[in-house]
């Protein structure tokens, strides 16, 4: 209860942060449209040459992109701000200002986590959520409550493996302050805009066991167009768990390498 | 009484900090050959110190630029890890981190702000409320008491990138002290600000130390602030602990020299060469006014030799300003 009650006051801080630039409304609209037309059109020209590839087709692709930029937008949400502030550039751990976050008396890795929120990302989610539908509604597939249900929590499990890899990658800055150890997983995360099938095996398995970014998109646009196994749900559910869990412990004993700052 | 209330409030034994740092020699080819092979050495900023404090003590953590300060104090904390040695504070060991420890300390760094930037104090006071889980009541209570006791009522609603810098130092002081915290880590908390707004906030720590008995460890490089707060000192150098004890018992026992102040009578003052007594040395000398330098111990004999050599019109024995034998001690490393 006091957790969410925090939320509610980050929320509200951060909305209050934000609207105190205007043009930033601007800049995050037209960000977000750029974002929604070069990833459709990326798929499109693909399937404008070829109508299936590996089994996948242009409605079933576009689904997995819905995907994708619906678990960008709740990064862009909460996870990517909150965890900027801590590892980011001038970030606390870089400029010494974490001593103040490791002074109170609650959780942590809860702060590093929730403590910033990007509302304009909320545009970002209703466009992906936009597209996800388009496109399961272009596969003939009605959109039943139970196969939402799946889609949900697998979108959930998605979360908190994306989550639980940015985490670690955060953490890795306390033994290089200053160095974006994100950026590298930014550069793998864009394979996830398309399905896992499109990639050759070695591919597929790397984006499934190693840094498992197809998992975080391809798996719930299965979920929701009814595709999903009892395999592929244990899969996801169990990598988030895990993940999340190991993550959580790399990150607690990277802060005992906090060296602060210089007075 | 009972024997919790007895206990030093912080107790240090045998502390020790160890950084590894990296070294680089400076040049292109030196940063490229960085990447491939790292060089390290170890410092060590805190060196096997021992100190306690008890309930409601005003103490003043002094010593130069580098001397482990900071680094003490943010073991004390619960910030950084030692290398080796015991801390207890309020019965709690700082590194644990745990959140009833966590509750009742508090720190204010005059080169760091928790301030979030774009929006009004208020908003963090908020955030700040809720993270220590203050009920309203209490929270507004303790702000308006703040508040009013920092005299900052119109600088609640400004964002606080707009502030000046004592208007943000006041605000970081109410940040800190919002949840009551019964120690009180202060970092040289009048860094930069003008002499009237050390002068106010000075008082005002002296005023939330009468009435709620805090304990405060302050570090300043302004000697002000320790003798205006602190009765008692803690001197360290190089991260070792060099002196504990009143201020002012520093000067009066450790500076190694007196100063005699005497005014000749006209008739002397012309004299150019000057016969100095017992290795006294002159520090300044304009007119007839002179100021002389004497081993504490040669004290006496100098001033008998001075009495009977020259027409004195005044003289007086003096200790050093605190300001001269805390720079000496810096310089020298020892007292």
């Amino acid at each position: 209860m006091v957790y969410l009650r925090l939320i509610a006051q980050f929320i509200r801080a951060s909305i209050m942060e934000e609207t105190s630039y205007r043009v930033n409304f601007w800049i995050n609209l037209l960000h977000s449209l750029l974002n929604l037309t070069t990833g459709v059109l990326g798929v499109y020209i693909l399937f404008a040459q070829i109508e299936r590839v590996n089994g996948w087709g242009f409605p079933a692709a576009l689904a997995v992109l819905g995907v994708y930029l619906t678990i960008q937008a709740l990064r862009n949400l909460f996870i990517g701000p909150s965890l900027d502030i801590l590892a980011g550039m001038d970030g606390e751990v870089w400029s010494g200002n974490l001593d103040f976050t490791l002074v109170r008396p609650v959780n942590i890795q809860f702060l590093a986590s929730f403590r910033r929120w990007h509302l304009f990302a909320l545009f970002d989610l209703i466009l992906g959520l936009g597209v996800l539908v388009f496109a399961v509604v272009r596969m003939h597939e009605a959109l039943t409550l139970p196969n939402i249900g799946l889609f949900l929590l697998t979108l959930v499990a998605a979360t908190g493996i994306l989550y639980a890899i940015l985490l670690a990658f955060s953490a890795l800055v306390f033994w290089s302050p200053g160095v974006m150890f994100t950026w590298i997983f930014d550069g793998v995360f864009q394979l996830g805009r398309y399905p896992l099938g499109l990639y050759p095996g070695w591919v597929r398995l790397a984006l499934t066991w190693i840094i498992p970014v197809g998992v975080i998109t391809t798996i719930p646009a299965q979920a929701l167009s009814g595709d999903l196994s009892m395999n592929q749900l244990a899969l996801i559910l169990l990598m988030s768990v895990v993940l999340v869990f190991c993550a959580s412990l790399f990150f607690k004993a990277a802060l005992r390498r906090y060296a602060s700052a210089s007075s | 009484m009972t024997s919790a209330s007895i206990q030093p409030v912080i107790l240090v034994r045998n502390l020790t900090k160890t950084y590894r740092v990296p070294v680089r020699e400076s040049g292109l080819g030196a940063s490229i050959k960085s990447m491939i092979k790292r060089a390290y050495s170890e410092v060590e900023a805190v060196r096997t110190i021992n100190f306690s404090i008890e309930a409601g003590e005003m103490v003043g953590f002094i010593g130069p630029n580098g001397a482990g300060k900071t680094t003490t104090m943010k073991m004390l904390s619960g910030i950084l890890y030692p290398t080796s040695g015991d801390i207890n504070v309020l019965g709690y060991i700082p590194m644990e981190r745990h959140p009833a420890f966590l509750r009742r300390i508090s720190m204010v760094l005059g080169n760091k702000s928790q301030m979030l930037w774009d929006i009004p104090p208020l908003d963090t006071f908020r955030i700040l409320g809720e993270i220590y889980g203050l009920s309203a009541a209490n929270y507004r209570q303790t702000l308006d008491e703040l508040v009013g006791l920092l005299g900052m009522e119109d600088l609640l609603k400004k964002p606080v990138r707009n502030l000046s810098l004592g208007e943000k130092m006041k605000c970081e002081l109410a940040a800190g002290l919002l949840h009551r915290p019964a120690v009180l880590f202060l970092d040289e908390p009048t860094l930069g600000l003008d002499i009237s707004i050390q002068r106010r906030m000075r008082d005002f720590l002296k005023e939330y130390n009468r009435r709620y008995g805090v304990t405060v460890l302050l570090t300043s490089h302004y000697i002000a602030d320790v003798m205006a707060l602190c009765p008692r000192v803690i001197l360290i150098h190089c991260g070792k602990l060099i002196y504990d004890g009143e201020l002012q018992g520093l000067a009066q026992t450790l500076a190694p020299f007196k100063l005699l102040r005497l005014t000749l009578n006209q008739e002397n003052a012309s004299v150019g060469h000057f016969d100095l007594p017992y290795s006294a040395e002159i520090v300044e000398r304009e007119n007839s006014h002179l100021t002389l330098r004497v081993a504490r111990e040669a004290a006496p004999a100098a001033v008998s030799y001075l009495l009977t050599s020259f027409t004195v019109s005044d003289l007086t024995i003096e200790d050093p300003p605190i300001e001269a034998v805390i720079d000496r001690i810096y310089q020298e490393g020892s007292v």
